[in-house]
């Protein structure tokens, strides 16, 4: 979405799928001691695609199909980090995170803790992420909120092709374990194909973007939602409402200075997570929000969420249940008016 | 070191009950062999209208074909009694109403879904058990004694171990099937549920479709043994291997398992062995014909079950003359079989399915925010 348009030719857009496969070849490329695992990830290419041609270029000893466990998965990410490898881990979809789950809350956040900085991790466990597409239950989540609540885990979800090149890359190279949430609507998503730098660089984690800049309100939030952010700040333009978006894009660690700024200039927010709302990661944005900015807020900070419900199949359930623009124009006015 | 089950890649459990015939198929009557043929035509016919309609964008979803592997499905499911319970997973569609089929196709009592049913759940329509809340065999019934499914492969495994230890405990003796591709035998709740299964004797009877793929991964990827059946050895309890495309023969491996179990002796494994025709899921039909040689998949359907259990009835005498000759499906995909090509009841059968799920509503959106707990009065 930050694309420029110049004259080279539209051959040179990336779409969010290849950005990440970019960044799979160049680090592992660049590093002799990276690996990848995963169910799928070489002979086929991977469930999506995201590792297509990387098995045969690098070879099966790197690029590794792995039986169908999560557990091993992330298990043996820990031991071959442990004993010097680079590893990207990946979940067929991140839905199937949880079958791993004790080997990444009691093996991989706490090593580095409880080895008192002896050992750190670098792994990227990555994987499919989000709903709205139809994937019902097991193929829509977004349980982020589970990894944020579990220290030794950064927590990163891109929203843009350059994003999720320059995130991949600095997280590949960052040493702690990192979760690398992509939005698989976002994929193939021809609007948001974007040109890349031919040269190497990487996006830190940590440092918020902002989409689109307004002075009435701040719109918060990650992934898919940012489009949804951007198409309410439209709409509400036309009503002579000018919203401010941010994409958080890490939630582990947080730029809280980038919202904190922003509120102080709109003094309004609305916190947008497609995750459902008890507990789930709007709920600390408007913690931290109220800690830091609560003396430039003119209306109590409102979440825009999924209801606390799983994903349903049937497309008006679906929708019924998943934050929309419409929702967020509706909270947008309400504190616009309060 | 003691075996207690001895070698248990033999073909048949090691039970103190030796009473358990080694081919229970054999008693079977002619109509019911007769049938075992119609309901593998029954399962194919399901398979391919659901690709047909697929190919046209009228479903939405992933369709996980069952081609070639019906045998198993059927097969395994015939010689149930009505209170036993199974627990299918994304490819086995068609056990939702091939549950208790015995019982009489159109039976409203039969402990099985209807067509209707699941029609209604393959639409995305509010006639489904699960009202569309899940998709395809996303679903369950508690009457019908079919435990719901999810995503999460071999996840049912422990659930399975859970219902026959209560109907254990309330003097039933049941026993629940539950199907798993072999891949997804390396989640570590297989083993766990197993052995827990396998400790307390419980009539938990795992069917293993050996497919040989697990979506673009082959066995070898998968564990390192021969025959999955030997898995069993390691839990003490007895391993059976079925030729996955006979479906007398999986009859015969499954009731030997059942009857095992029906007497108290606990878990068994039974590997089916079968071939996948199709990619993992229609989206994969593309792709699978970069990662599986062309021969190795001319092997793996050369014994469609319909032609294997034809040969059969031929050689029992049971299919003559111009019978002998009709309906012929095996060998062709979905794209080149015809309506033609199948005994015109299961035509009709399906017929009536569509058309009551193409008549349904789809349920109303507030449905979204129902059922997270159950409310009380
Ligand atoms: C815990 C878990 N991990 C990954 C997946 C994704 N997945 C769905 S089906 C499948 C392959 C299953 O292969 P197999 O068990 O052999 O069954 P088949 O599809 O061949 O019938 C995979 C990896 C999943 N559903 N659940
Ligand atoms: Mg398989």
């Amino acid at each position: 979405m930050s694309a420029t348009v110049t004259e080279a030719p539209i051959a040179l857009k990336k779409n969010y799928l290849s950005a990440l496969k970019e960044a799979l070849f160049e680090e592992m490329a660049g590093n002799a001691d990276m690996i990848c695992m995963g169910e799928d990830i070489g002979l086929l290419g991977g469930a999506f695609g995201v590792t297509e041609g990387l098995q045969k270029e690098f070879g099966a000893h790197r690029v590794m199909d792995m039986p169908i466990s999560e557990a091993a998965i992330i298990g043996a990410s820990v031991g071959a980090a442990l004993n010097g490898k680079t590893v990207m881990a990946e979940m067929q979809f991140i839905d199937f995170i949880s079958c791993g789950f004790d080997q990444i809350v009691n093996m991989m956040a706490t090593y580095h803790y409880r080895t008192a900085g002896e050992v750190n991790l670098p792994i990227v466990v990555r994987g499919p992420a989000g709903a709205y597409g139809g994937g019902a239950l097991y193929h829509s989540q977004m349980n982020e909120a589970w990894f944020c609540h579990s220290p030794g885990l950064k927590v990163v979800c891109p929203s843009t092709p350059y994003d999720a090149k320059g995130m991949m890359k600095a997280a590949l190279r960052d040493g702690n374990p990192v979760l690398f949430y992509e939005i698989k609507e976002l994929y193939r998503k021809r609007e948001i194909e974007e040109e890349l730098p031919v040269d190497d660089y990487i996006v830190p984690l940590g440092k918020a973007a902002i989409r689109r800049e307004g002075k009435d309100v701040t719109f918060v939030s990650y992934g898919q939602n940012v489009y949804h952010c951007l198409e309410a700040a439209t709409q509400l333009a036309e009503e002579g409402i000018t919203a401010e978006v941010i994409d958080i894009r890490s939630l582990v660690p947080l730029d809280e200075e980038t919202i904190v700024n922003s509120i102080a200039k709109t003094n309004r927010v609305v916190v947008v997570n497609e995750a459902p709302m008890t507990c789930g990661f709007a709920g600390e944005l408007v913690a931290r929000i109220s800690d830091s900015a609560f003396e430039y807020l003119d209306a109590p900070p409102v979440r825009v969420t999924r209801m606390d419900t799983p994903v349903p199949w049937a497309k008006p359930l679906e929708t019924y249940v998943l934050p929309s623009v419409d929702k967020i124009v509706t909270a947008a006015k309400r504190v616009v008016k309060f | 070191m003691s075996s207690t089950s001895g070698s248990a890649t033999a073909d048949k459990p090691k039970s103190e009950d030796s009473s358990v015939p080694q081919r229970p198929s054999e008693a079977l009557s002619k109509d019911e062999c007769l049938e075992l043929f119609r309901l593998l035509y029954l399962a194919r016919y399901f398979d391919v209208r659901l690709i047909k309609e697929k190919k046209r964008g009228r479903l939405r979803g992933t369709l996980y074909s069952s081609h070639n592997q019906e045998a198993v499905l059927v097969g395994s499911l015939f010689g149930l009694q009505a209170n036993d319970w199974i627990s299918p997973i994304h490819r086995d569609m068609p056990a939702f109403f091939l549950k208790d089929i015995r019982a009489g196709w159109r039976n409203p009592e039969r402990k099985g879904m209807s067509i209707e049913e699941v029609c209604c759940q393959v639409w995305g329509k509010v006639g489904s058990p699960g009202r569309a809340r899940d998709n395809w065999s996303h679903i369950g019934k508690r009457d019908a004694k079919i435990i719901h499914s999810t995503s999460m492969l071999a996840g049912t495994i422990p659930v399975a171990a859970g219902v026959v230890l209560a109907d254990k405990l309330n003097g039933g003796n049941s026993v629940v099937l539950t199907f798993n591709g072999e891949g997804s035998t390396a989640q570590g709740i297989f083993h766990e549920a197993i052995n827990f299964a396998a400790v307390h004797k419980l009539p938990v009877i795992t069917i293993v479709e050996n497919n040989q793929w697990a979506y673009g991964t082959p066995t070898e990827l998968e564990y390192s043994l021969p025959d999955f059946a030997r898995r069993a050895d390691g839990y003490g309890i007895p391993g059976l291997i079925a030729d996955g495309q006979d479906v007398f023969d999986v009859y015969d491996k499954v009731m030997q398992a059942v009857e095992y179990a029906r007497a108290g002796n606990g878990p068994s494994i039974v590997e089916c062995k079968t071939f996948r025709a199709y990619g993992h899921g229609d989206h994969d039909d593309d792709r699978a014909v970069r990662y599986r040689e062309p021969d190795q998949v001319e092997k793996g359907r050369e014994r469609d079950p319909i032609a294997v259990c034809r040969k059969k009835l031929i050689e029992k005498g049971y299919l003559k003359g111009e019978a002998a000759k009709k309906f012929f499906a095996e060998g062709k995909n979905a794209a080149e079989v015809t309506d033609e090509d199948f005994p015109p009841e299961v035509v009709e059968y399906l017929k009536e399915g569509i058309e009551f799920a193409l008549k349904s509503p789809v349920p109303d959106e507030a449905e979204g925010a129902m059922w997270v707990f159950k409310e009380n009065a």
